[in-house]
């Protein structure tokens, strides 16, 4: 049991720890490296470049929440630790986005799901961009180094019955699955992974590298929105950032100046891409915001004869790939299954309804079980991704154009989730889609996703993985940063985060982020001292 | 569009708009919810949050201060929610009007936190509806929404949530999806889910629920 909290113990001890809201005066201060981001990207940059010597500057727009703050509650977690308080969207507004925002990012809010990048997309990466440096025998020390950071491991405990459904679905039907690696150390198996890890079990960012950077005299400053890199001829001169009121959502009118030799951009797929923007960094090639890639995701729900709880236990613990890349790497997309854990405040805004079936289905919740499929998004010419763009305010939204190649999918993957959940004894199924009933016979299920219209809105969608936009690759005239993450046109600039991938990576990223921030960072470190 | 005539403004929904400027604009476009709300905005509509709303009527806790709704806003959201909670608010009247009334304090919360983004499509999509031109040409919703039966309610969700242009999906998704996370995801409601909470024995465990 984790019951010391290694971040009241750390902020006793005198790391240096700023929240926005304190600041009262505009402030100027310089470290070796300013890191703009706390999440996967960030935290493993900072605590590699502390380590090594390097002063370092971790800059975070959300606030710094803890174990205190961690209290299993759905309503006042989604306020607080999600990006635009759980309601960020596609510009279109037809793909909900889940991204953490605060400290640790969205590992702070993740499910827990640790996978490795699948060979077949490094190999691809390889081919398609040059990236061979990034093959899998040479990725494998990565993975095993940030496997170990993170405590991640095949979860040993059984299954809870809401993933249990995707395993005995599975197995009737001949289809593979797994166990899912999961990041934690001790833990109770509550299933609270979403709304901040009340046991402090989880080893995010938050409790592994961020300490690690602090217990290494980095400077965290929170509620501090990164506004502007400033260039001074080829070179990144300053961050211009803006503090937060202690709401997190009101700028206080506060700025802070970071002067740095180096920036290291990990604001996330959408922030980073955002800031880039915001702060005409030379882009020649009119890469930056292009290639968004975000495993859309859509989902079915059943009800099941038996009590499922899908609200308790570790929440994401059986998945299958049989179908993933069945198609080969770059035929029609591939679809990862999983299981979402469903509380009542994310169930009620997921399926779709009001009145009477609303709260119909809403008290069938205790027998409910949820399958989502992952599509592959940015291995085919027709899955081109979205683009972040800015709005006139500055901030970043991103435009996601669902193409007809991505709805084949969707609907080849209704009828995967439908089959699954039948073959594990379900009594009706309903998809996720506004005119979806619930189907009692596999064979009404299939008629009806033959037949609904696959349209956005219509179709609900989902997509908690962001992606792409600042894609890596040895062409500069078709990517922004180069293997190692550096800018190929400011000397002083990286990007650490899921914005490099330069397609999505066919599973959950958290892993992919934390192992190639590793490998750049030291590389990174190595640079700057010498 | 030729139902002008039944149009039956109330004082608080700015009949006096010129309504050319928004018959000569497309009916169903993202362009034309901008013009609801910039010429709202301009004429001095009411875009001001309710603050704290006397302890009458409905509202039994003035000591809530609206952040982002307004007062005609408490209104749509007061004859909406009997359509899409209805069937989980207590029967007694006090009850269920406390639990409107807790609800629309709850969305009010959550879009406070939704940021500025987001605020301004759904100030959008609120003056849309509170507007007695658009709320009858657009929602084809004729009564005032302080008059909307349940059953009125119901049948312009119904019409938003089956109609094939994408813009009414999405505002029936959003005025549905803030009312079911605020009523569904509080506390008093989740018996309505069968959920049963957190599990007890890791509350009186864990160090962050003691000494409340």
């Amino acid at each position: 049991m984790q019951l010391k909290d290694r971040i009241a113990q750390g902020l006793e001890s005198g790391w240096k720890v700023t929240d926005g809201a304190t600041l009262t005066e505009n402030r100027t201060l310089e470290a070796d490296v300013v890191v703009i981001g706390t999440g996967a990207g960030g935290g493993t940059t900072a605590e590699i470049l502390a380590k090594s010597g390097l002063s370092v500057i971790l800059v975070e727009e959300g606030r710094l929440y803890y174990q205190k703050d961690f209290k299993m509650d759905e309503l006042s977690a989604y306020a607080s630790l999600y990006q635009e308080g759980m309601s960020r969207v596609t510009k279109d507004g037809a793909i909900a986005v889940l991204q953490g925002r605060c400290v640790g990012g969205s590992t702070t809010v993740n499910w827990t799901s640790s996978f490795r990048t699948p060979d077949a997309t490094l190999n691809y990466w390889a081919e398609r961009f040059g990236l061979d440096a990034l093959a899998p025998d040479a990725m494998a020390p990565w993975f095993d180094g940030r496997e170990q950071r993170h405590n991640m491991e095949p979860w040993a405990v059984k299954p809870n019955v809401n993933n249990d459904i995707l395993r005995q679905g599975c197995d009737q039907l001949g289809y593979s699955w797994q166990v899912i690696p999961r990041n934690v150390k001790g833990c109770w198996n509550l299933g609270y992974c979403g709304v901040g890890c009340p046991t402090n079990a989880k080893q995010g960012a938050l409790l592994t590298t961020v300490p690690g950077a602090l217990d290494n005299d980095a400077h965290l400053i929170h509620g501090l929105r990164a506004d502007k890199l400033v260039m001074n001829q080829d070179r990144i001169d300053h961050l211009q950032a803006s503090a937060m009121a202690a709401d997190g959502i009101t700028p206080s009118g506060i700025t802070v100046t970071l002067k740095a030799r180096h920036f290291v951009a990990a604001a996330s797929a959408i922030g980073t891409p955002g800031l880039l923007l915001r702060s005409d960094i030379p882009d020649p090639h009119n890469r930056i915001g292009k290639r968004s890639f975000i495993h859309p995701v859509n989902a079915c729900v059943a009800e099941m004869p038996e009590k499922v709880e899908p609200f308790y236990g570790a929440p994401q613990s059986i998945y299958s790939d049989h179908f993933n890349f069945s198609g080969g790497v770059d035929g029609p997309v591939g679809y990862k299954l999983e299981v979402p854990p469903l509380h009542p405040a994310m169930s009620s805004g997921v399926i779709p309804g009001h009145g009477d079936t609303q709260i119909n289905t809403m008290a069938r919740l205790p027998w409910m079980n949820s399958v989502i499929a992952l599509l592959r998004d940015g291995f085919h010419p027709d899955s081109p991704g979205g683009t972040i763009g800015l709005r006139d305010d500055g901030s970043p939204y991103l435009d996601y154009p669902v193409t007809d190649y991505l709805w084949d999918g969707l609907r080849r993957a209704f009828h995967t989730m439908a089959e699954i959940q039948f073959a594990a004894g379900a009594k009706r199924v309903r998809l996720m889609h506004l005119d979806s009933d619930w189907y009692t016979t596999l064979a009404d299920a299939k008629a009806a996703i033959d037949q609904l219209p696959m349209e956005l809105h219509r179709v609900r969608l989902f997509t908690a993985h962001q992606m792409g936009g600042c894609g890596m690759g040895a062409n500069p005239e078709e990517s922004v940063v180069n293997g190692f993450g550096e800018h190929h046109h400011v000397g002083n600039l990286s990007v650490h985060d899921a914005s490099i991938f330069p397609t999505s990576i066919g599973a959950n990223p958290q892993l992919s982020v934390y192992a190639l921030s590793a490998r750049n960072s030291t590389r990174l470190a190595n640079r700057l001292k010498t | 569009m030729n139902d002008q005539s039944e149009v039956r403004s109330t004082s608080s929904d700015c009949a006096n708009l010129d309504r050319r400027s928004f018959l000569k604009t497309g009916l169903g476009g993202a362009i034309f919810l901008g013009t609801v709300s910039a010429t709202a905005g301009l004429s001095g509509c009411s875009s001001t949050p309710a603050g704290r709303v006397s302890a009458v009527g409905t509202r039994m806790d003035a000591s809530y201060e609206f952040r982002f709704l307004t007062a005609d806003d408490i209104q749509l959201f007061e004859a909406l929610l009997p359509a899409i909670v209805g069937p989980g608010l207590p029967e007694q009247p006090q009850a269920r009007r406390i639990a409107i009334a807790g609800t629309i304090e709850r969305i009010d919360a959550g879009i406070h936190n939704f940021g500025p983004a987001n605020q301004k499509e759904l100030r959008r999509l609120f003056d849309l509806l509170n507007f007695g031109l658009t709320r009858v040409t657009i929602a084809r919703v004729w009564s005032s929404w302080p008059k909307v039966t349940t059953e009125e309610a119901d049948a312009f969700l119904e019409r938003w949530r089956t109609s094939g242009i994408g813009l009414f999906n999405n505002g029936y998704i959003a005025l549905t999806k803030i009312s079911n996370v605020a009523f569904y995801g509080y506390e008093d409601f989740w018996h309505l889910s069968g959920y049963p909470g957190p599990p007890q024995w890791a509350v009186d465990a864990l160090p962050q629920f003691q000494n409340a």
